[in-house]
C-alpha cells in the first residue's frame, strides 16, 4: 500500500481527466506491487492492493480445532478484520478505501467445518474429477437497490424489526449486525484518515475533492445515498467489504441501478457530465466488480439510454482492466452496440464482453420462470447470470470435469467386453450420470451445512429473504435455489470420442489395442508418436462440415443437460443447471487425466471453456468455431462461453466495426450465451511473454476475467498465448 | 469438379459483410509478385514444413513415384519426380507435408460455406470465389455460382479479367459483385510483370459498366512496379468514366505470400519487398483522388 497524499507538486489544477490518468498509472505501480504474490495470480485485477508489509490479522478460534465456522466464527473475525483494516485514501480518486485481502485467504488450508463431513462423496468425486463447489462461497448476485434505498443505518434498523419478527433466530441477527457494524468501523477510520489527508493536501483541487469525500463518506456512515458520489461511494463500500469477507465479486445492472441519481444530480445543476463520469470511472478503478450495461427492463423495453452511453465513455476514460457486460438483445440501440465494440478495439481491454438475451431467457424459462424474471437474469459473473437477490447459486463453483469421464469409461471398456465407440459411449453416459448425481448430493450437503461452516453475511443482506426470514441465504433464505453445474472438457473428450471413430472404426488405421497402448505409454516412442499426431489431425470438434468432433460434442453436451435437469426430480424446489465453463480451471483438471486419444498427453491441460483445442481448424475460421459453440449450448439458462482472440488490425474501418457487430448479432441469432473477446496482436503477447515486467498495463481477458498479462504464473501465460498465437 | 485450394470462411475483405472466399487453383497470369503462389498451376502442389517433420517416414514408403527422401533435416522433395498427387501428404499427421488443390463437388463446397449463411444475411455479405482465377475454371464456377445463387445467396467474384468478354458475360445473372484487378496501365509492363497484355482488363471494364453491374477495381501497390502516383493517377483517370464502380481499392503490399513461396521450393522475386509506409499510401491516395472521390485503403 502507497501513500498517494500530498505528493503531487503544486501545478495547474487537475480536471477530471487528468486525476484518470494518474489514478491509471498509480494502478499500474499497484499491480507491479501485486506481482509475485500467490493470492493475486491467475485470478481477476479485483483493484485491490497490497496490504502494508506489518499488517498482521490474528483470527478469533470459535472452534476446537483452532479455526471459525459459522455465524459467530465469521462474525466475530469479520469484525476483528474490519476493525483493523488499514485504510487508503487518494486525494485523486473520488472514493476513499481500496480492499486489501480477504478471509477466505486468511483462512487458507482451513477446509470444510469437521463437524460436517463429506467422506463418503470424496471417491467418487476424485474419480470423475469432480470439483464439489461444497464450502464455497459468494457466487451469486446481491440486489444493490436494497442497500442503496436504506443505506447501513437502515439496514441495521431492518435487522432490528425482522428480529421481533423471528425469535429464535438471534444467532443470525446478531452476526449480521456485528458484520455490519465492522464495515461501519472501517468507514470511521476511513473518515479519521481523510480529515488528516485534507491537512496534509496542498493542492487545492485536491484538498476540495477530499473535503467532498469527507462529507459523503460521514453522511454514509448511516444515511441511504442522495446523490450519484454518494451511491457510488455506497457501492464501493460493499463492494470491498464483500470482497474482505469473501472475495464476492458481483456487481447490477449498473446503468439502472444508478441511473435515478444521475438523472437527479443533473436535474439539479449539482453534477456535469464530466463530473458523473469521474465518478464512474473511479467507481469502476476501485473494483472491476463485474457490471451488466444494456439489455430488457422486465417489461421489455430496451435499458439503453444516455447514462449507458456514459458508463461506456467512463471505462473508455479509465482505459484499465473492467468487467463490463453489454446485454444484447433483438430490439437493441445498435448504435450502443458500435459504440461497445470501438471501445473493444480501441482500448484492447478484453472490455466489454457482450451477453445473449435471447438464448438465456429462452433457456432460463425452461425451468419455468417468467419473461420478467429471465430478463432480470443480469451478467454479473465469470461466465454466469444472477437474479439479483432473488437467487442461490454457486454459480462457477461446481464442475464436472468430463474428460475424466471419458477416461474412467475407456479404461472400463479396454479392461473387457466389446470395443467401440458405441459401448464406450454407454459406458461414458453411465459414468457421467452417476458423476452428475454425486455431484448433485454434494451440493445437496452444501446447502444443508454451508451455514455451519461459512454463512453469507454480506450479501444476505441484500438479498430478499434471510433478514425477513432470519435465516442465511444458503440455508432456506432466498427465493429461489437454481444450482449451476459446469461440465468441462468438452472438447477434449469430443474430439476422443472423434479420433478412435474416425481412425480405428472408419479408417481402420489403427486398432483399439495400439491406441490404448499409445495412451498407456503416454504416446512415448516414435511409432506412438507418429500415433499421436494422426489422432490429434482428426475431425475436431469446431472444425464444421459435419465433422466428427462437432457431432460427438453435441451429443455430449445433450447427455449431460439431461443428466443435470433430471436431478430437479430428486431435489425440489432445488433446481440445476448446467453450463460449459472451465474457468480457470483448465490446468488443474487436466492434472487429473491421463493421455486421451485426441492426443493429449498425461496430465496435460483440458480445453478452455466450450471453446476447441486451439489448431481445431487449419483456417482457425472463428463462424466454425462459434457454431460449434452455439450448437453444444447447455440451454436452460447458464452459459458456455465463445472465447475468442482477435488481432486489433480485424476493425480498423467503420465497416470492419460494422461486420463485427454483426457476428456478434449472428452468433447471439444462433444461441450463443456470452462472448469473450481479447484483442491482441501476437508479437505483442510474445513480447509480454519474454518480459511480463516489461507490460505492467496489459490486460487480458483470460476467461470470464480480465486479468493483468503480469499477474499470471509462468504456467498460465503460456495457455494464453498459446491460445492467442494459434488463434491468429 | 474443381479444384479448390482451400475455403476462408469469416472473411472480412473480399466484398461486402461477412463472407467465406472460395480459391480455386489455376490462374492465367503470371504476377511476379503473387501472394497465393500455391494457385499458380493447376495441378496439386506440395508444401515442405521440415521443421515440423518428425522422421517417421510414412510419406516414404506411400510416394508411388520415390519423391521423398529423408534428410538430416527432415523431409526433403526431390522435385522432379513429384506430381503433386498428395500421398504422401495423406499419411503426414505432423504438418509437414500438405497439399494444395483439393478436388471438390459444387455440393461439398455448398455444404461448408452454407454453414455461415446466418453470417452473410445479418451482414450483407455471401461467399466470394477468388483464386489463382476464377475463370479458369469456368464451367466449374457456373455451376458453384449458379447454386449458390439458387441458394438465395449473394456471389462476388475476384478476378484479372483477363478473358474474352463474351465469357464473362454469361456469368453475369450469376455474379452480384465484380472484383476486378488493375495492376498497370501500361500494356508492356503489363506483359511483363504479369504474362499478359491488360487490353482485355481495360475492354472488359468498359463494357461491364455498360451492363450495368456493380464493380470494385483493386490495384495491388507493387514495389518498384506501381507504387507512384503517376501510375496511380492514370488508373484514377481511366476508372473515373465509370458509373457502376462501387469504389478504387488500393491494396498494400501482401508479404505474407513468402513462407508459401518457400514451403513450395520456389523463387520469390519479392522475397524482399516490404509494404508500403503510412506516408506512402497517404500520398498515393491522394493522387487518386484528385480524379476519384471513391478511394479506399486496403
Amino acid at each position: 500500500m502507497r501513500n498517494r497524499v500530498g505528493t503531487l507538486p503544486p501545478g495547474t489544477a487537475l480536471g477530471y481527466k487528468e486525476r484518470l490518468a494518474i489514478l491509471r498509472e498509480r494502478k499500474i505501480e499497484d499491480t507491479k506491487d501485486k506481482a509475485g504474490f500467490m493470492s493475486f495470480a491467475d485470478g481477476d485485477d479485483y483493484g485491490a492492493v497490497m496490504l502494508p508489509d506489518d499488517f498482521r490479522f490474528e483470527a478469533i478460534p470459535t472452534h476446537k480445532n483452532g479455526g471459525y465456522y459459522g455465524y459467530e466464527g465469521f462474525s466475530k473475525n469479520f469484525y476483528k478484520l474490519m476493525a483493523q483494516h488499514p485504510v487508503l485514501i487518494d486525494p485523486c480518486d473520488a472514493f476513499a478505501g481500496r480492499w486489501m485481502t480477504c478471509m477466505t485467504w486468511l483462512r487458507q488450508g482451513r477446509g470444510f467445518n469437521p463437524d460436517y463431513s463429506f467422506e463418503h462423496l470424496k471417491p467418487l468425486q476424485a474419480l470423475y474429477g469432480i470439483v464439489p463447489g461444497i464450502g464455497a462461497d459468494s457466487h451469486f448476485g446481491g440486489d444493490y437497490q436494497i442497500g442503496l434505498d436504506l443505506g447501513f443505518g437502515g439496514l441495521l434498523e431492518k435487522l432490528e424489526h425482522f428480529r421481533g419478527q423471528n425469535p429464535g433466530h438471534d444467532e443470525f441477527y446478531d452476526a449480521e449486525v456485528l458484520a455490519i457494524q465492522g464495515v461501519q468501523a472501517w468507514m470511521r477510520h476511513t473518515i479519521e484518515a481523510i480529515a488528516l489527508a485534507i491537512e496534509k493536501e496542498e493542492r487545492p483541487e485536491l484538498k476540495e475533492n477530499l473535503r467532498q469525500m469527507l462529507r459523503t463518506n460521514e453522511w454514509l456512515l448511516f444515511g441511504a445515498p442522495r446523490t450519484l458520489r454518494e451511491a457510488c461511494q455506497w457501492i464501493c463500500w460493499f463492494n470491498m467489504a464483500s470482497r474482505e469477507y469473501n472475495r464476492d465479486g458481483a456487481g447490477c445492472q449498473l446503468d439502472e441501478v444508478l441511473r435515478p441519481y444521475y438523472e437527479r444530480d443533473l436535474k439539479n445543476g449539482e453534477m456535469s457530465q464530466d463530473e458523473a463520469k469521474y465518478y464512474i470511472a473511479c467507481l469502476l478503478l476501485n473494483d472491476p466488480h463485474y457490471y451488466q450495461l444494456g439489455g430488457l427492463s422486465p417489461d421489455g423495453r430496451d435499458m439503453v439510454g444516455p447514462f449507458s452511453y456514459l458508463c461506456l465513455e467512463a471505462a473508455d476514460w479509465l482505459d484499465s482492466s473492467c468487467n463490463i457486460t453489454v446485454r444484447v438483445h433483438d430490439k437493441m440501440d445498435m448504435d450502443f452496440l458500435r459504440k461497445s465494440v470501438e471501445y473493444l478495439f480501441k482500448n484492447k481491454n478484453g472490455w466489454p464482453r457482450f451477453s445473449g438475451d435471447r438464448a438465456l431467457s429462452q433457456g432460463f424459462m425452461r425451468k419455468g420462470y417468467s419473461a420478467e424474471l429471465a430478463r432480470q437474469r443480469v451478467a454479473v459473473g465469470c461466465h454466469w447470470m444472477s437474479l439479483p437477490g432473488l437467487e442461490y447459486t454457486l454459480n462457477d463453483c461446481v464442475k464436472v470435469n468430463a474428460l475424466k469421464v471419458f477416461r474412467v469409461a475407456l479404461d472400463e471398456m479396454m479392461k473387457a467386453g466389446e470395443r467401440s465407440t458405441k459401448r464406450l459411449w454407454a459406458l461414458y453416459s453411465g459414468h457421467m450420470k452417476k458423476a452428475v448425481e454425486v455431484t448433485a448430493e454434494g451440493i445437496a450437503f452444501h446447502l444443508k451445512y454451508q451455514v455451519y461452516n461459512q454463512p453469507e453475511l454480506l450479501l444476505n443482506l441484500l438479498s430478499h429473504g434471510p433478514v425477513e426470514k432470519g435465516l442465511d441465504i444458503v440455508n432456506g433464505g432466498a427465493e429461489f435455489y437454481n444450482m449451476c453445474i459446469d461440465g468441462a472438457g468438452i472438447a477434449s473428450a469430443a474430439d476422443s470420442f472423434a479420433a478412435l471413430e474416425q481412425r480405428i472404426e472408419r479408417e481402420g488405421r489403427l486398432g483399439w489395442d495400439e491406441v490404448y497402448a499409445a495412451l498407456q505409454a503416454n504416446f512415448e516412442g516414435p511409432r506412438n508418436d507418429y500415433i499421436r499426431a494422426m489422432l490429434s489431425a482428426s475431425e475436431r470438434y469446431g472444425g464444421g462440415s459435419d465433422s466428427l468432433g462437432d457431432l460427438w460434442a453435441v451429443r455430449i453436451s445433450e447427455g449431460f443437460s439431461a443428466d443435470v435437469v433430471r436431478m430437479d426430480e430428486q431435489y425440489a424446489p432445488v433446481k440445476f443447471i448446467p453450463g460449459w465453463f472451465s474457468w480457470s480451471n483448465t490446468i488443474t483438471l487436466g492434472k487429473m487425466v491421463a493421455a486421451t486419444p485426441n492426443g493429449r498427453k498425461d496430465f496435460e491441460p483440458i480445453n478452455h471453456g466450450a471453446n476447441p483445442h486451439p489448431g481445431f481448424r487449419r483456417d482457425g475460421a472463428l463462424t466454425a468455431m462459434s457454431n460449434a459453440i452455439c450448437s453444444i449450448q447447455p440451454g436452460y439458462g447458464n452459459t458456455a462461453p465463445i472465447q475468442l482472440e482477435l488481432d486489433p488490425g480485424l476493425a480498423q474501418s467503420d465497416e470492419a466495426v460494422q461486420k463485427i457487430c454483426d457476428y456478434i448479432l449472428t452468433i447471439f441469432e444462433q444461441g450463443a450465451t456470452l462472448l469473450n473477446i481479447n484483442i491482441i496482436n501476437e508479437a505483442q503477447i510474445l513480447a509480454a511473454n519474454e518480459n511480463p515486467e516489461l507490460f505492467p498495463d496489459l490486460v487480458v481477458r483470460v476467461t470470464g476475467f480480465t486479468a493483468y498479462f503480469c499477474l499470471l504464473t509462468p504456467e498460465f501465460r503460456k495457455l494464453v498465448v498459446e491460445r492467442i498465437l494459434r488463434a491468429g | 469438379m474443381g479444384v479448390v485450394t482451400t475455403i476462408q470462411r469469416f472473411s472480412l475483405n473480399d466484398g461486402p459483410g461477412i463472407r467465406s472466399t472460395v480459391f480455386f487453383k489455376g490462374c492465367n497470369l503470371r504476377c511476379a509478385w503473387c501472394h497465393n503462389p500455391e494457385t499458380l498451376l493447376a495441378q496439386g502442389q506440395l508444401h515442405l514444413y521440415p521443421e515440423k517433420c518428425t522422421g517417421c517416414g510414412a510419406c516414404l514408403a506411400a510416394c508411388p513415384n520415390g519423391a521423398r527422401r529423408l534428410g538430416e533435416d527432415g523431409i526433403e522433395q526431390l522435385s522432379a519426380l513429384c506430381t503433386g498427387c498428395g500421398a504422401c501428404a495423406a499419411v503426414c499427421f505432423s504438418g509437414a507435408l500438405s497439399l494444395s488443390g483439393t478436388e471438390m463437388s459444387v455440393e461439398e463446397i455448398l455444404n461448408e460455406v452454407l454453414q455461415d449463411r446466418a453470417y452473410y444475411e445479418r451482414s450483407g455479405g455471401g461467399v466470394t470465389i477468388s483464386g489463382g482465377e476464377v475463370f479458369a475454371q469456368p464451367e466449374f464456377a457456373r455451376a458453384l455460382l449458379a447454386a449458390l445463387k439458387a441458394e438465395g445467396v449473394s456471389t462476388a467474384v475476384e478476378t484479372n479479367f483477363c478473358f474474352p468478354f463474351s465469357l464473362i458475360e454469361g456469368f453475369l445473372p450469376l455474379v452480384d459483385l465484380f472484383m476486378i484487378d488493375l495492376k498497370l496501365m501500361d500494356e508492356p509492363a503489363h506483359k511483363r510483370w504479369t504474362g499478359l497484355s491488360n487490353r482485355l482488363v481495360l475492354e472488359n471494364i468498359a463494357l461491364l459498366d455498360q451492363t450495368g453491374k456493380p464493380f470494385i477495381i483493386r490495384t495491388p501497390l507493387i514495389p518498384g512496379v506501381n507504387d507512384d502516383p503517376a501510375q496511380i493517377v492514370r488508373m484514377a483517370e481511366f476508372l473515373a468514366a465509370f458509373a457502376h464502380l462501387e469504389y478504387y481499392e488500393l491494396l498494400n503490399f501482401n508479404p505474407l505470400g513468402a513462407s508459401k513461396y518457400k514451403s513450395l521450393g520456389i523463387e520469390n522475386p519479392f522475397e524482399q519487398a516490404r509494404p508500403l509506409g503510412e506516408n506512402a499510401l497517404r500520398a498515393l491516395s491522394g493522387a487518386a483522388q484528385a480524379h476519384l472521390t471513391k478511394i479506399r485503403l486496403g
